[in-house]
């Protein structure tokens, strides 16, 4: 049917169907192939062509002349960007940041965040103190997550196969489907998502399922295996014992800030408190929880139920003489203790952490599951696809064919689909094998809503306009209810009744509905599954990247670039192992190692990683996701997810890429880390600061401003290092660049393994530039470009540097950075990279240093804001992007000569450090040491 | 006789005639410009790297945090000790009076030059913006930044300017008495305007010479402390600065030591093939090659006594960070550099107590070569094997070398070679006038 003139629009009303009755013109109009029509410009020429039989020779000049006219008149339409405001909308200030309170979700959870926004562009992620996910700190990935909105290789346009089209196209097909589906009660019709808590969602497919009783809704979350049980959220803060068996509270899982917030306070020693928790750790790979334990035992995956049922036996009064156990066991008794656990951990210690939890009294609330359940998981889809009970599918969210698990053939299962809907941020595997496909918005360009781990519920609301023809999944499961004009707006304001006019505008700009944490649940029943028996030879355990999470995140570059926690590894996974193992194979760094396993083959390089438990090998999951026309990064371990078979480990005789940002695991017995017991805080007193001096001491009438870092506290969880680079507009530089150590990141977390080589201590280090009062850096510059401030600051002048790097040089700490090609030529004005620059800090041209200056930016502007008001900058006031983003509140930042300020405070503790002191540099950084709370030592 | 300065008794014709027949009529043999266009292909090397260089980035050539100073830098060390034989030998055995330099001054003074021409190019290549080298200078001009007086790159900038400076006024002024003689002898009206232009209207008048003699003596003294300072000032730059391995009081003294070593070597690399291949052994002899020997041996002993004094007072210092350097630097993952440069400057140094050795010009030049890497690998152990390995292990990192930075040094090389040839044939190589009062004053001695 041609689209032509009015009058066939005229037939189009006699002869199209509508949807069942129709009330109105404006009812009817809702149809989407009218809205087609409306979309297609001129449709009384288009008439006119569709009449002629070819065009003669006079038509084909006129078009000639017209088409060469029009092209010049095309560039008289002023795109809308550039237009300067006549009316100068309400509260936007240009040069004014804006804040709005809107989360994101993060494997389904809300993580409430407020985004800071310069004129209508969202340009930075800080965590919402309001929000109980968030309590002001964020992960690495909520700060990286501004750059999956700008990201360049996003898909931007609906397609159809190959084609480009149409969003109001792929509508047509959606109502194609409905019409379809309708008559057989949604039989035959699926729909795939990943994990899910929106509450609109949540209603919307309710909706949808009582209008299609037959729709499948299947649920792919390989990180989230589903729970039917009620799920435990911990108090960690009144916990004086903190157990974690298998349980990465600290990394991992939708309460990570929460948790890790209260694990910190329950750990501040001080001279006011001396109070500390003690955290014991059973655990199956080296995790962030394990690297902060005070105790760890690291066991392969298969011997954890083992050592679990015996702690549960001796808890439970029958004698078992595990000497190692003691200590634990003791401080379990001594009451105020706690167990977490999470959802990798085998179900026998879940099930035995519960018991345990039980028992103690522990302070746990048991709520209902708070994620979307479905119909099945993907092997269900895969069989039912098999069966030829699904023939069209929805997938929206998740990449099956990325993240399969073993033995299941997700390819050939999608290809048997009569129709295949992909709705995601990229052109990902799925989306090349699907029929329709249609972007996703992301988090910052949707309405939507979230729970965060306890229940709250939270509204996303967003900062943009979709910057390209993206639309949110309420939007498409409205439209396959029929509702096809229905905004997500709309979806998600309906979902929220209960909330007045005022009461959402109230939620808006809290970033969470209030009281709506989830309600307790009775515990689950005490049962036990049987424990898994250890078995012998080399296991492999696969868990989540980081950063990647099952693969979502892994287009975002920046966190490509930023070096995991533990591992510091960049731009790629490895098959991790112990020192022990990787001798007893036979491996050195960066070997390639070949695991085979029933059907499958991975090839990865060696990494030797001190702490992994012994006969085990961890691979990452996430990496190896193809999107777009690149190569995947890293190796898919995907297909190693539940593999039954025996693991055969082999050596491919060649050497893999192995790139780390941090080389050497040692301190090399170097005085860099202060640590001291709790029975022995706060241990002997550091070099005084005091040294000879030749220069005359600076002067800091005004300001002096200071950094005091507590090494108790900082977990080492990066959320720091992510913050500096999306603040100060860090480039991302590549894995040939960041192999010859050019990285860019102003501030690092180093890590350092100390102790036995089979089960070290871990410590880490934040390393932001020291702002050193006598700083070597600026002695030796022969232009100046590295002045000290008026504040105190250890300044650098981009503009004055000619690039000799002898700062560098002399920097004993080496932070500092320089940009040995221009990293940011591929963003240009056209790249939507731009949009992402924080506008107060300026983008670094090629053979300049540039370096950490505790965000000078926003101590310029407290300044000039202290200076209208004719006030000093109140205590607070600044928070650098470190400070601020740290879920433990482990950086204190402010003004020294304030001796009311909390850095004052910290700094006036007997734990007070300086690194390298004793070189005379005078830090304005300076560090508490990190306390460790031993069992062998006794409790304090 | 050995311990002549002239061999033979060449009349003044004849010492005119041997020395300016390969400027002004070209006897040179035909390899010559074989070899030179071999060295010329390598010049262009040289420029083509430094175009790449600037184009395409400072980030080509093997630089890193931690070390962020590479290959360029020892260059640049390299060279200007290299150029320091040349102002030691015209300007200080000028004021010393020891006469048997007269014959090898000339080009010791062209190789100076050029030298230190290269070496001061390498620092501002290895700027992150070269275009802006001349913010180091305290130009008044608004838009640029004050040089910051404490900076030892800004005193480099300055001794490495002067050095320059003095060094090309004191090869001129020693060059313009035979510019005249070229100029008198000149067959074409090309040669003879050229020579003329550059022989500044000399007339060989007594007067002439009184005035030549008086001020070749000032601009020897004012280049004799040059041979002492700019090599000091280089050595500032490690001195001054904190790393473990450059942070040492005995630089100076033995940067100098280092320079003069490393530059007789390179004396020894050019006169010994210049004397063979253009018959230049009556005014090279074996003397010179024996004095220039015991030179080395006193300068090589320096040396060695800087590494001894340096290995002692990292340990003796206590200091952790001092005593991991020299470890590193001993067994550490660049332990090769320090071997070699050991066995270069301190092993084959051995030889030239022999007076055998010194005598012989073939073996003279193989331990010349020797030592001339030797001493190049010397200033990369101290520059960039102690970045690799300074105060913080989390920011310890090996660096590697790309084809720029060797395609630079190689064609460095290639540069000052090719340069010296020209200098062979388009200048006299030795200094007329001088050898011919040599030789007068050798007679008259005799008489």
């Amino acid at each position: 049917m041609s689209v032509t003139d009015s009058s066939s629009l005229r037939d189009d009303f006699a002869n199209e169907p509508p949807a069942r009755f129709w009330r109105s013109l404006d009812d009817l109009s809702r149809t989407p192939s009218f809205r087609v029509k409306l979309g297609r410009e001129f449709p009384d020429i288009a008439a006119r062509f569709g009449r002629a039989v070819g065009t003669d020779r006079r038509t084909a000049l006129k078009l000639l002349g017209a088409s060469l006219l029009m092209a010049g008149v095309a560039a008289c339409k002023a795109p809308a960007g550039i237009a300067p405001y006549v009316d100068q909308p309400e509260n936007i200030i240009p040069g004014r940041p804006r804040f709005f309170a809107t989360a994101m979700p993060l494997d389904g959870y809300a993580m409430g965040v407020i985004a800071e926004s310069h004129e209508g562009r969202p340009t930075k992620i800080e965590g919402n103190p309001l929000h109980p996910g968030s309590l002001g700190g964020t992960d690495p990935i909520m700060q990286a997550s501004v750059w999956s909105l700008y990201d360049p290789a996003r898909s931007r346009n609906v397609r159809r196969g190959t084609e480009i089209s149409t969003w109001d196209e792929f509508l047509q097909n959606l109502a194609a489907v409905r019409a379809a589906y309708l008559p057989k009660g949604g039989g035959g019709l699926g729909i795939l998502i990943g994990a899910e808590t929106s509450p609109t969602l949540k209603r919307q497919l309710a909706a949808l399922k009582a209008a299609l009783p037959g729709l499948k809704v299947y649920r792919h979350a390989p990180l989230n295996p589903p729970a039917a049980a009620p799920v435990p959220v911990y108090d960690l803060g009144k916990a004086r014992t903190i157990l974690a068996l298998d349980g990465d509270f600290l990394g991992q899982g939708p309460g990570k800030l929460a948790y890790a917030r209260a694990f910190a306070e329950g750990r501040r020693v001080r001279k006011a408190s001396r109070q500390m928790s003690r955290l014991y750790v059973i655990e199956t790979v080296p995790t962030l929880t394990g690297a902060n334990a005070d105790w760890v035992r690291r066991l392969k995956p298969s011997a954890i139920d083992g050592v679990v049922q015996k702690l549960l036996e001796a808890m439970s009064g029958s004698d078992v003489s595990d000497p190692d156990l003691a200590p634990l066991l003791a401080d379990l008794k001594a009451g105020n203790a706690i167990v977490v656990t999470g959802p990798q951990a085998s179900p026998y210690v879940q099930a035995a952490a519960a018991q345990l939890n039980q028992r103690l009294g522990a302070p746990v609330r048991m709520i209902a599951p708070l994620e979307i359940a479905g119909d099945g998981d993907l092997k269900a889809l895969v069989g039912d696809i098999g069966a030829g009970r699904i023939e069209t599918l929805l997938v929206s969210g998740v990449d099956p064919v990325h993240s399969a698990p073993a033995g299941l053939d997700v390819v050939s299962a999608l290809k048997r689909l009569k129709a295949l809907l992909h709705h995601g941020l990229h052109l990902d595997a799925t989306a090349k094998l699907a029929h329709w496909h249609a972007p996703a918005t992301h988090y910052l360009e949707a309405w939507s809503d979230g729970l965060a781990y306890d229940g709250s519920a939270g509204l996303i609301q967003p900062l943009i306009a979709p910057l390209y023809d993206s639309h949110t999944l309420h939007e498409i499961v409205a439209a396959l209810g029929g509702d096809y004009t229905a905004g997500a707006h709309d979806l998600v304001r309906a979902t929220w009744t209960l909330l007045d006019d005022a009461g959402w505008t109230a939620a808006l700009k809290a970033g969470r509905i209030e009281n709506t944490a989830a309600a307790r649940v009775a515990p689950p029943a005490p049962a036990l599954p049987a424990p898994a028996t250890q078995s012998g030879g080399i296991e492999v355990k696969l868990v989540p990247d980081p950063y990647f999470r099952d693969g979502a995140y892994a287009p975002n570059l920046p966190l490509n670039e930023l070096a995991r926690p533990l591992t510091k590894l960049v731009w790629g996974n490895a098959a991790e192992m112990a020192p022990k193992t990787a001798a007893a194979l036979g491996l050195k760094d960066a070997d390639e190692v070949e695991l085979v396993a029933g059907g499958t083959h991975l090839v990865l390089p060696t990494f030797i990683h001190p702490g992994t438990p012994e006969d085990t090998i961890v691979v990452a999951l996430g990496w190896g996701r193809a999107y777009g026309d690149g190569d995947p990064v890293g190796a898919n371990a995907y297909p190693l997810l539940g593999q039954a078979g025996p693991l055969i480990v082999g050596k491919t005789g060649q050497r893999g890429r192995l790139v780390t940002v941090q080389n050497d695991y040692s301190m090399e017995g170097r005085d860099l880390i202060h640590e001291v017991a709790l029975t022995e805080w706060p241990g002997p007193p550091p070099i005084p600061e005091e040294q000879p001096r030749v220069m005359p001491q600076w002067d800091n009438p005004d300001e002096a401003w200071g950094m005091s870092i507590d090494l108790t506290s900082c977990i080492g969880c990066m959320a720091c290092v992510s913050a500096c680079v999306a603040e100060n507009n860090s480039p991302v530089v590549g894995i040939d660049e960041v192999d010859r150590g050019h990285d860019m990141h102003w501030l690092r977390v180093d890590r350092y393994y100390s102790g036995d080589v089979n089960a070290p201590e871990t410590s880490f280090q934040p390393v932001p530039c020291m702002q050193c009062e006598d700083a070597p850096c600026e002695v030796v510059c022969p232009v100046n470009a590295t002045v000290h401030t008026h504040d105190g600051l250890n300044a650098q002048v981009y503009n004055r540097c000619v690039g000799t790097r002898y700062c560098s040089q002399n920097c004993p700490y080496k932070v500092r950075r320089f940009n040995f090609f221009d990293y940011n030529k591929d963003i240009s004005e056209t790249s939507p990279l731009s949009l992402l620059m924080n506008p107060d800090v300026t983008v670094r041209e090629r053979g300049v240093m540039e370096k950490c200056t505790y965000c000078v930016q926003r101590i310029a502007e407290a300044r000039i804001g202290g200076d209208v008001a004719d006030k000093p900058i109140a205590d607070g006031t600044i928070q650098t992007a470190c400070q601020q983003a740290c879920p433990t509140r482990a950086i204190t930042f402010g003004n020294i000569n304030d001796k009311t300020a909390k850095v004052v405070a910290e700094k006036a503790e007997p734990t007070n450090y300086a690194m390298l002191a004793e070189l005379g540099t005078r830090p304005r950084t300076t560090y508490l040491s990190k306390v460790r709370n031993h069992p062998e030592g006794g409790s304090d | 006789m050995t311990d002549r300065v002239i061999a033979g008794h060449p009349s003044d014709r004849e010492i005119v005639g041997r020395i300016s027949s390969v400027p002004l009529r070209g006897r040179i043999p035909r390899y010559f410009w074989w070899v030179f266009l071999l060295f010329f292909v390598i010049a262009l090397l040289f420029l083509f790297s430094i175009g790449w260089l600037l184009i395409e980035g400072i980030g080509t050539i093997g630089l890193e945090i931690p070390a962020a100073w590479g290959f360029m830098i020892v260059n640049t060390v390299w060279w200007i000790g290299i150029g320091h034989a040349g102002t030691l030998i015209s300007a200080i055995l000028v004021l010393l009076r020891q006469n048997w330099r007269n014959s090898i001054n000339r080009f010791a003074e062209a190789m100076t030059l050029f030298a230190v021409g290269i070496a001061g190019l390498f620092p501002i290549l290895h700027l992150g913006r070269p275009q802006y080298f001349y913010w180091l200078l305290p130009l008044p001009v608004t838009h640029m930044p004050w040089p910051n007086w404490r900076s030892p790159l800004v005193w480099d900038f300055f001794a490495i300017a002067t050095y320059i400076l003095v060094s090309l006024m004191f090869w001129y002024m020693g060059l313009v008495p035979d510019m005249a003689v070229l100029r008198d002898r000149a067959q074409t009206r090309g040669k003879q305007i050229v020579y003329g232009l550059l022989s500044l209207g000399w007339r060989g008048s007594a007067y002439h010479w009184s005035r030549f003699e008086t001020s070749y003596l000032l601009v020897a003294a004012l280049a004799t402390p040059l041979v002492v300072s700019v090599h000091s000032v280089i050595a500032l730059d490690f001195t001054s600065a904190l790393i473990p391995g450059y942070h040492s009081t005995i630089f100076p003294p033995y940067f100098v030591a280092g320079a003069l070593y490393s530059g007789f070597a390179m004396v020894f690399t050019i006169a010994v093939p210049l004397r063979q291949f253009f018959g230049f052994q009556a005014f090279i002899t074996d003397r010179h090659l024996d004095n220039g020997a015991k030179v080395m041996l006193a300068s090589g002993c320096f040396v060695a006594y800087g590494y001894i004094s340096e290995a002692f007072f990292s340990w003796y210092s206590g200091d952790p960070f001092e005593r991991y350097m020299m470890w590193n630097r001993a067994f550490g993952d660049y332990s090769w550099t320090f071997w070699v440069m050991l066995a270069c400057n301190v092993g084959l140094l051995q030889f030239l107590w022999f007076k055998r050795v010194r005598t012989n010009p073939w073996l003279l030049f193989v331990l010349s070569l020797g030592i001339n890497i030797g001493m190049w690998i010397e200033r990369y152990v101290i520059v960039v094997v102690s970045l690799t390995r300074d105060f913080v292990p989390s920011m310890w990192r090996n660096v590697t070398p790309t084809w720029v930075d060797y395609s630079l040094l190689l064609g460095s090389l290639g540069m000052f070679f090719a340069l010296m040839f020209l200098f062979l044939r388009v200048l006299p190589a030795i200094t007329i006038f001088e050898v011919e009062e040599l030789e007068h004053k050798v007679e008259e001695g005799k008489a």
